[in-house]
């Protein structure tokens, strides 16, 4: 305690000879962000854990005029004994939550100082068993929040790598910034001592294992999510709006390098398939998708499947640049039953692309559909368009197929079982299913063009049932659950919109199936 | 005999092997498991699989499916080339269906349990059985129940034991049963029913001495630092003594007590400052250390743990917030008055205080004689965050000799029949393996700073043919041996920090057959959807 004191007293006296700039950040400064840090499992720059914490806490990673780094580190001064100010607000969303904390209408921020008077308040209400399950789940995250809180401020949260009997240990601040060391450092460089003795364990650690985890500092930084959106954006209006379709080739064709980049980089970070999270798979399945509909465009000589993959792929982007709550970029260790590079990249990989192939047929079913209900669509382009379809379908169902399979041998190598009927398992044969059904009734007089359009674009429902149902919804009973998650509030919505288009878009009088013979 | 329906072979061969009949029975299969997996997230996984996914109706659908894949490939013989991917593709589906049906009636699935160090050669399965154990004899008599998901009636006699009716998923609910022996008037069989409170909690708290009654209810029980403890009504007047030593010797059959004080035996301590003190006993002379057990030792310093005269030190229990419940007297120590108080506490009646943060406690119920009993009721389960939360017992209710008795999963039962000791229970089939395994080691790996498992490992010994082999089992590194594959699937740790691993234990013949067809399936798909440049209709 005396050490923490006197260091105390060696930052105010470091402060007061130096109060020409940024007085309040003391020794905080954004060069500690190439940090090293353990948090989660992992090795990471700090400016990727500082910015993860302040997105967890406040929702957003820079605060007012500083950056996460440095916020993070003021607040962890505390810890050192140093009482720093500062602003750190918590969002307060459900409305019982507000009303518990005495927020009035509105007014959704509280700041976590405040909280911390009534951590065992919230801690009773998150336990209460007899309210609203979503009530108590926004308390746990409020509590959980409020503890992480604590443990930053603490001094606890940020560890540093140290060598200790000649092997590399991870300490937290308040261990590892000792008076010895700030002293001995002084000797060097008196004006700021803090700093290098700091950026020491960068060193210590950097030698031993070297800098590979500072690739996730430019990932981090690149913030590549948004410049593909940009670019995809770019690439379906330009296509869509001016007609133009070789400036939507070249957006594209930028759009899917900046995206195998981001994907690359996730690789190269995580040391695995790219595919072990929703995000991840999400993303995915964007640029998998993309990359099959400029393929399958260039070898069928077909525009209409570069739309298709830029349409489904702008989707999946703005999903992983604004659907926070639902997918998150954290990159953090697997569950030891993935851990097996091969079947993940085999298995997972092939699941998703099929996912692609299928989205791009929903994509366009859904185009025909509305541009039909406009008017808009010839029976002759209907056709040419229930042949793009029928080609996506007969891709991803195939690839479906084959993943599937793919996982049923992973599931016997690792669990010794076929097959088990869970639900995961359960909803992909589902899926498979669905269109096996589509593809086996466009032989008969039951799914004609028209029809066809109105099934493809319902099944699709299914995957996304598949996909995210099974996490959001079915994952621990819809009890527990209810419609409260971000997750099953997008997919509710998903649902709704898509049976709002089919509804609307119904031909009730089937014209088109009596003249025109499925041309597959 | 006359055939009194004329049954046209073709047309049915036509309407099976038709692609309308092909759509309604996928979209029948689809739709079945839509419904299981909905059933299953609120259900849980066992009852998904007793009302959908393991039923004959369920059967039937994927038998429906297999018909309508052969008839449709028989339609289209004699081979044409541009259907040959169809043909693989339903030919690998056949081969799918084939395999399968060969791992259901032929497979092993189940779990072998590895404590350390103790050989085993059991491997559970998943059927429910009802085990009829005579130690005497040394017999074992199972039989098997219903494979339902709700209850059924059997009906069926074994050695005058008749098992009525068997709950697959049942809840206890609470009532008092009339004792299945007699005890003689003074022994203390009692059972009480407490309301406790305090600022954060509140609990209902059934504290029983009866030896009839299941393991769920005991003599004592913890709340967070605090401890309840339930004793004879009588101790209760050696708690108000508040005799010096603290000392009270008692006796566990008829429930009576006694101070050291109270009949002049002298407390002494060893030169190691023990206390001990000996108590005449019908003659003899027994020693006990209060401070160290219960019981007694004899002339050897062995401990006598059968012995009924027992001792108690009150002052082991002056440090930690412990109360004493006598029925309808309680007892703490005061650390204010230095003492230790005895209240009384009315059945029905008005809360008593504890020293507690603010605690107080009811008396709600009381019975001298009756067994608390958790009657099973069925019920359908509810799971939530992948555990079931209700209806996790599996009863089965018999009828012995014009009385009712249950057995479950949780509480076997334990019967003298005609002379003749039985213990029923309700159990899962198992397998005897043809060689043992015994656990060495278990290693869990964590995720660098964190808590988070990183891997599950198990050290085997396996001894088979009079040999011994060292095996080490991890995900997805399993063993194999005669046929049988152990899988590393779940570890637990028992409350002196030992774990014990679960292994899946699995024989599948079907398994080559099942993996030929999904290849013919995936690489008949990619012939016939993605390689046929030809424009395609199969039925054109």
């Amino acid at each position: 305690m005396k050490a923490l004191i006197i260091s105390l007293l060696v930052i105010l006296s470091f402060n007061f000879t130096n109060t020409a700039s940024s007085a309040e950040t003391f020794f905080c400064k954004d060069e500690l962000e190439t940090l090293p840090t353990q948090q989660g499992g992992r090795i990471k720059p700090l400016y990727v854990h500082a910015t993860e914490v302040m997105k967890t806490l406040t929702g957003k990673g820079k605060q007012d005029d500083v950056s996460a780094t440095v916020a993070f580190c003021m607040l962890s001064l505390n810890g050192m004994g140093l009482p720093t100010e500062n602003k750190l607000m918590a969002r307060i969303d459900h409305v019982d939550a507000m009303k518990f904390l005495g927020l009035p209408e509105g007014e959704h921020s509280i700041a976590y100082e405040a909280l911390l008077t009534r951590e065992d308040d919230i801690r009773n209400e998150a336990r209460r068993t007899d309210t609203a399950e979503s009530y108590k789940k926004s308390m746990e995250r409020l509590f959980n929040n409020v503890f992480l809180y604590k443990e930053v401020k603490a001094g606890n949260n940020w560890h540093l790598a140290e060598v200790q009997d000649n092997s590399l240990t991870w300490v937290p601040l308040i261990t590892y910034l000792t008076e010895e060391k700030v002293i001995a450092q002084k000797q060097l460089t008196p004006v700021d001592p803090f700093l290098p003795v700091l950026m020491r364990s960068k060193a210590v650690y950097d030698q031993a294992f070297g800098t590979r985890y500072m690739v996730e500092l430019y990932y981090a930084k690149a913030g590549l999510p948004t410049v593909a959106m940009l670019l995809s954006i770019l690439a379906l209006a330009s296509m869509v709006l001016f007609k133009n379709f070789n400036i939507a080739l070249g957006f594209s064709g930028l759009s899917i390098v900046v995206q195998i980049a981001l994907i690359t980089l996730r690789v190269i970070i995580s040391g695995r398939a790219p595919i072990t999270n929703m995000y991840e798979t999400v993303l995915f399945s964007g640029s998998g998708a993309l990359l099959l509909g400029l393929i399958l465009g260039h070898f069928k000589n077909e525009k209409i499947y570069v739309y298709m993959g830029l349409c489904y792929n702008v989707c999946t982007l703005m999903m992983i640049n604004f659907a926070n709550g639902m997918l998150t970029a954290t990159i953090s260790p697997l569950v030891p039953v993935l851990r097996d590079n091969f079947w993940l990249s085999t298995h997972v990989t092939t699941i998703i692309l099929s996912y692609g192939a299928l989205a791009l047929s929903w994509i366009l079913a859904n185009t025909v559909l509305i541009k039909r209900k406009l008017g808009k669509m010839t029976r002759k382009e209907e056709a040419t368009h229930a042949d793009i379809i029928y080609t996506t379908l007969k891709w991803g169902t195939t690839m479906l197929a084959a993943g599937i399979i793919l996982g049923g041998v992973w599931a016997d190598y690792s669990w010794g079982r076929f097959w088990g009927w869970d639900p995961k398992e359960t909803w992909s044969l589902i899926v498979l299913c669905f269109y096996t059904a589509i593809l086996h009734g466009r032989y008969t007089s039951w799914i004609k063009n028209d029809r066809f359009m109105t099934v493809t674009a319902a099944a699709f429902m299914s995957v996304m049932m598949a996909w995210f149902g099974v996490n959001y919804i079915l994952a621990s009973g819809l009890h527990s659950y209810g419609f409260s998650e971000g997750g099953a509030v997008f997919l509710g919505s998903f649902f709704l919109a898509q049976i709002i288009v089919l509804v609307i878009t119904l031909n009730p009088k089937d014209k088109a199936s009596e003249e025109l013979t499925p041309a597959v | 005999m006359k055939k009194l329906v004329n049954i046209d072979w073709n047309k049915v061969e036509r309407t099976i092997g038709g692609l309308k009949f092909a759509v309604i029975i996928i979209l029948c299969f689809t739709v079945a498991m839509i419904i299981g997996t909905f059933l299953e997230s609120y259900y849980g996984t066992d009852f998904a699989n007793r009302t959908v996914y393991k039923t004959f109706i369920f059967m039937l659908i994927q038998f429906g499916m297999l018909m309508s894949i052969i008839f449709a490939a028989f339609l289209r013989l004699p081979p044409k080339k541009r259907l040959y991917g169809f043909y693989t593709i339903h030919a690998g589906l056949i081969i799918i269906g084939v395999g399968s049906m060969i791992t259901y009636i032929a497979g092993v699935d189940g779990v072998i349990s590895l404590a350390p160090n103790e050989p085993n050669r059991q491997v559970i399965l998943s059927k429910d059985v009802l085990k009829f154990t005579y130690p005497e004899e040394g017999k074992q008599v199972t039989t098997e129940l219903p494979y339902s998901a709700f209850s059924k009636e059997i009906n069926q006699e074994y050695e005058g034991i008749n098992v009525v009716e068997y709950i697959p998923f049942a809840e206890g609910k609470f009532v008092w049963a009339e004792p299945i022996n007699s005890y003689p008037e003074y022994a203390p069989i009692h059972s009480s029913k407490y309301f406790f409170k305090n600022p954060f909690a509140s609990e209902e708290i059934l504290l029983t001495l009866h030896p009839e009654s299941s393991s769920e209810f005991l003599s004592s029980q913890t709340m967070g630092p605090l401890t309840f403890n339930y004793m004879p009504k009588n101790l209760a007047e050696c708690f108000a003594l508040n005799n010096p030593s603290g000392i009270i010797i008692w006796n566990s059959e008829r429930g009576d007590c006694f101070t050291p004080e109270e009949r002049n035996l002298p407390v002494k301590s060893t030169t190691a400052n023990n206390r001990f003190v000996v108590v005449p006993v019908n003659g003899k002379l027994i020693t006990f250390f209060p401070d160290f057990s219960p019981f007694p030792v004899d002339t050897q310093f062995q401990v006598d743990q059968k012995s009924t005269i027992r001792s108690f030190s009150k002052k082991l229990f002056e440090e930690k917030p412990a109360l004493f419940l006598f029925g309808d007297r309680l007892s703490y120590y005061s650390k204010d008055s230095k003492k230790w108080i005895v209240e009384n506490i009315e059945l029905k009646g008005k809360p008593v205080s504890l020293p507690w943060m603010g605690a107080e406690i009811n008396l709600l119920d009381h019975q001298e004689r009756f067994v608390p009993f958790k009657l099973p009721v069925a019920v359908v389960p509810i799971q939530k965050n992948g555990v079931v939360i209700k209806g996790d017992i599996r009863a089965v209710r018999m009828n012995i000799l014009g009385r009712e008795y249950w057995a479950t999963n949780y509480s076997p039962l334990s019967l003298i029949i005609g002379g003749q000791k039985v213990i029923i229970e309700v159990t899962k089939e198992s397998l005897t393996l043809p060689f043992e395994l015994a656990l060495t080691q278990f290693k869990m790996d964590k995720d660098p700073g964190t808590n988070n498992p990183a891997s599950y490992e198990s050290f085997l010994k396996l001894f088979s043919d009079g040999k011994m082999t060292n095996h080490h089992v991890f995900m997805n590194n399993p063993l194999k041996h005669q046929g049988f594959t152990f899988y590393q699937a779940s570890y637990s740790q028992d409350s002196g920090g030992n774990y014990s691993s679960t292994l899946a234990v699995n024989v599948d013949q079907g398994r080559f057959l099942k993996y030929l067809g999904s290849l013919m399936l995936v690489l008949g798909g990619i012939w016939h959807y993605n390689l046929n440049k030809r424009k395609k209709g199969a039925q054109a």
